[in-house]
């Protein structure tokens, strides 16, 4: 039940928007607390007859592997810990999971790593013990290092098959100079094929990563949250500080639009990728908060250009946007898998041509108010289970450090007007911040 | 304990709650209820007894591509955009999801919306438009699929395919939902409506309501479903797949980047049966899915690093490179025994092929000891809490446990027989419904002809490691590089993957 680490990679080619976009009044009551050691614990107790879901969010990802040779190794190293302790060795931690039937697993993004379980209430104090063990006394030989290396590598090559896997290694290569989301979260071949030989430099990353200031646990389900908080403080109380932040280099200003395109080694459509270099996650930051509304309102399904293109003129298999939630600056993208290579340049200038659209016509009031009311309502359908609570958050968590974020989100979200959008339009979508990749296949 | 017991029937308190009304209405017997009284969101799934197995020879996809011309398209009172601009401010949707036997047109909303969703979702399944446009665009989705995302962009989901494809073959089973592309390209809207006229009838319907839902709801649904075409259309037998005699090997050429594997062969067992609980325990230890319990994934990712996973089963699971938990709504008359090798390096498939086989071996000869059967046990037993967390899934359940005709819910008698079945019941179901020596196995590769000759051969494949490995290790490793096989040079095949899902 672990290290089925799925990895997330910057650009998620689905559902990103609907919960990027979901801020509306957090209907449970939650309780946030934070040790002397810089530990912060969020509880939210709610309905779920038994069962509890335990995200532990490092705010670590692979925007932090900011040395030469090492992309992918958050990710890597998120399978390493579930090699176990000297207390709870591998083997014995995965038992005990096993014993007690729960639910686990981890997954890396761009800005951080989740350790997550969905387990039945009577095992907390359990599920405590051995995680906040691994936390702090991860323990592990070069033997094994290795041997994961070679796991990390098979998930490496079972995705690689994918054309979006290639477009999305090409588009951040070529966006971006010097920032660290230059490169997946799985990170470049040639570095995974290199990890075998990084067992000391692993070590370096669990001490400066893996500390309590830069930990976030949530909690959900069926819990009492003063009990909960009495066994959070009894582990992880003699965890000690010391978390390094890295050097990130920010990435210049582009100044140039950027083309790129990618072969792939079999039989594909084409896929178009247009992205532009947009603001870091900020519910302050009106502008970004327009931008959230505006992709799904010129690309989403309900828009005038995914009618035109996907129903009416049938040009196009997908059409689809991505504005998301990071910590530095994101790119902003409409992508579309296309029928005929010959109409790959007629939907770029479809996509353009509605981006100059919305920069100079308000956007319909009704359109915006059906939008606003489908974010709260996708938002609040979407709270059902508590590892559908706790991982919902993981990524306003792992963000901007807490939840209390959530609700700031949807007053913007709500406030955001015709204007506003034309304004983000214009900020955003201008040609000089744009990178324009094509994947085709080299097979007919 | 004893709080873990409330838990569990709380949880499982709502599930196969299905009702009889009674009366000469027809479908009053054909409704299965999960109310959950605090949930604000009202669960769809109407299914109609109908599948792949169902697609008129030379017409396979016909059954995927009439459902989607339901959920996809658009509607007698809505154009497709119009449907689309409705739903938008809901945050609903309704889908369509076909197998092999079972079609569910499904959607889930919030009760606030619920006066607007209704209408069009039920609009979607009782007056379908079938317009020429509609059609043309799910048909270019499914020819996508088959030409190049399944060939091409997921060596697992090919490698299940064809070990599918081949089992099945000949029987109604023997082709993927999804169609076969001349097929697919020769789909008329006329053979839509006719399936649909045929196929989607009120007799062949069952009615799936979960979470807040009212009585007026309840009897709305019923009234209305009413309008559905009349009829009972024959059912197809239950497929008998041919007899496997030895081990088959058809190999798929193409440029991959490592080799994916897919083991299997026919079982006939089905869940509800004593026997089926006592397999289920037996394959959790063997190859619980995506799972570091699973014993397969021990011995080649965790032992060895050689790749992702290694999982098995005993009940079809589609998507399992995608979702942890099994999905609802797939049930079928026969199933098989599956062994799912995810990628390993090229110089290591032979070497992995024979790694699993000799495990699954080694549970047939030996079965499960004491520790691995209590181990396994225990795990289930809260382990399979997590298969149906949401109303929408338990739903699924409920629906499922009236295909299998199982009293009762089929998770609660999941957990109930874990604890009455012995290890002597494992291990003789073990004997009873597992084989060593009659197989199918699929694999995607490239350099298809030297795997050929190693495999008739019978040739040792000995293995490197990047790392130092134990002595323990090192040692079964020469076991397992030596163990034989025993493929004949005519039953293994080499197919270009252009070849696939043509015709």
């Amino acid at each position: 039940m672990s290290r089925f680490a799925a990895y997330v990679s910057l650009i998620v080619f689905n559902t990103l928007g609907t919960t990027a976009m979901s801020g509306t009044i957090f209907p449970y009551k939650y309780q946030k607390e934070t040790l002397p050691n810089g530990l912060t614990v969020i509880m939210i107790p709610m309905e779920s007859p038994g069962l509890v879901a335990y995200y532990s969010i490092v705010r670590t990802g692979s925007r932090d592997e900011v040395e030469l040779g090492k992309s992918g190794f958050a990710h890597f190293f998120e399978h390493m810990m579930f090699r176990g302790t000297k207390k709870y060795p591998g083997a014995v931690y995965d038992s005990i999971i096993t014993s007690i039937g729960a639910d686990a697993n981890a997954y890396t993004t761009d800005d951080y790593t989740a350790y997550h379980l969905n387990f039945a209430r009577e095992d907390l104090e359990k599920v405590i013990d051995l995680e906040s063990d691994r936390f702090q006394n991860l323990y592990y030989e070069k033997p094994a290092f290795q041997t994961e290396a070679g796991a990390v590598y098979g998930e490496y090559r079972k995705n690689i098959t994918s054309p979006y896997s290639l477009l999305n290694e090409k588009i951040q290569d070529l966006a971006y100079d010097v920032h660290t989301y230059k490169h997946t979260t799985i990170g470049f071949e040639a570095d995974i094929k290199a990890m075998p030989e990084a067992y000391d430099y692993s070590k370096t990353f669990f001490q400066r990563f893996y500390r309590p200031e830069n930990t976030i646990i949530v909690i959900s389900g069926d819990i009492e949250t003063k009990a909960t908080l009495g066994l959070i403080t009894k582990y992880y109380a003699e965890w000690k500080g010391g978390y390094v932040a890295p050097k990130i280099v920010p990435e210049p200003l582009q100044e140039k639009e950027r083309f790129g395109e990618v072969p792939y080694p079999g039989k594909t459509l084409p896929v178009i990728d247009i992205a532009y270099k947009g603001d870091a996650f900020d519910p302050n930051n009106k502008d970004y908060v327009a931008a959230l509304l505006l992709g799904e309102l010129a690309f989403g399904e309900s828009s005038d250009l995914y009618k035109k293109l996907y129903i009416q003129e049938q040009k196009v298999q997908v059409l689809g946007v991505s504005i998301p939630m990071n910590r530095d600056m994101p790119l902003f993208e409409i992508y579309s898998m296309v029928k005929r290579e010959d109409d790959v340049h007629y939907v770029r200038d479809e996509v353009y041509g509605t981006l100059e659209e919305f920069k100079t016509k308000p956007v319909n009031e009704k359109r915006l108010n059906d939008l606003k009311r489908r974010t709260k309502y996708s938002f609040l359908m979407g709270l059902d289970t508590p590892d559908h609570v706790a991982g919902g958050l993981a990524r306003f968590v792992a963000v901007a450090g807490g939840i209390e974020i959530v609700d700031r989100l949807y007053q913007q979200l709500d406030a955001v007007t015709a204007q506003d959008i034309i304004r983000a339009a214009k900020k955003y979508f201008v040609p000089e911040q744009r990178t324009v990749v094509v994947l085709k296949g080299v097979q007919s | 304990m004893r709080s873990a017991l409330i838990v569990l029937l709380c949880l499982f308190s709502f599930i196969g709650s299905s009702i009889s009304f009674g009366g000469s209405n027809v479908l009053d017997d054909d409704i299965v209820l999960v109310p959950v009284k605090d949930d604000p969101t009202i669960s769809f799934r109407i299914w109609f007894k109908v599948g792949s197995q169902d697609d008129p020879p030379g017409k396979e996809g016909l059954a995927a591509i009439t459902a989607s011309m339901l959920t996809d398209a658009s509607t007698q009172k809505n154009s497709y955009e119009e449907v689309l601009d409705k739903l938008f401010p809901l945050a609903a949707s309704y889908s369509a999801s076909t197998s092999v036997e079972m079609t569910i047109i499904y959607g889930r909303t919030h009760k606030d919306n619920v006066k607007v969703y209704y209408p069009l979702f039920t609009d979607a399944i009782l007056l379908p438009a079938f317009k020429q446009e509609d059609l043309e665009r799910i048909k270019s989705e499914a020819l996508n699929y088959l030409e190049n995302t399944l060939r091409y962009h997921s060596d697992e989901e090919l490698g299940k395919a064809v070990l599918y494809n081949n089992i099945f073959s000949g029987t109604p089973y023997g082709h993927i939902t999804t169609g076969l592309i001349e097929s697919v390209k020769s789909i008329t809207l006329d053979d839509v409506r006719n399936f649909y006229t045929k196929h989607f009838t009120r007799d062949n319907a069952i009615i799936g309501l979960g979470g807040g839902f009212d009585t007026a709801l309840r009897e709305n649904v019923k009234k209305d479903l009413q309008n559905l075409p009349v009829g009972r259309p024959e059912t197809v037998g239950t497929p008998q797949p041919r007899a496997i005699d030895g081990m088959h090997v058809t190999i798929v050429e193409k440029e991959a980047a490592s080799t994916a594997m897919s083991i299997g062969f026919p079982i006939n067992i089905l869940r509800g049966h004593k026997d089926w609980y006592a397999l289920a325990i037996a394959n959790s230890w063997l190859g619980e899915h995506r799972n570091s319990s699973s014993h397969l994934y021990q011995v080649i990712r965790e032992e060895r690093g050689l790749n992702y996973g290694d999982y098995s089963y005993i009940e079809n699971f589609p998507r399992g490179g995608e979702v942890r938990m099994p999905r609802q709504n797939v049930s079928r008359r026969r199933q098989i025994f599956e062994i799912w090798i995810r990628p390993v390096p090229h110089e290591a498939k032979h070497f992995a092929l024979r790694a699993a086989l000799r495990e699954f071996k080694r549970l047939l000869e030996n079965g499960m000891t004491q520790t691995q059967f209590d181990l396994t046990r225990n795990f289930l037993t809260k382990y399979v809490l997590h298969y149906a967390p949401t109303t929408m899934q338990r739903l699924g359940y409920a629906l499922d446990d009236r295909f299998y005709g199982i009293q009762g819910s089929h998770l609660a008698k999941f957990r109930k027989m874990i604890h009455e079945l012995t290890l002597d019941d494992v291990n003789s179901a073990i004997k009873k419904y597992w084989q060593y020596g009659n197989m199918q196995v699929a694999i995607i590769t490239k350099d298809a002809k030297s795997l050929k000759e190693v495999l008739e051969n019978d040739t040792p494949s000995p293995i490197t490691y990047q790392t130092t490995k134990p002595e323990s290790i090192l040692n079964e490793d020469k076991e397992i590089s030596a163990f034989p096989l025993n493929v004949k040079a005519e039953n293994v095949r080499i197919v270009p993957v252009q070849d696939l899902f043509v015709k």
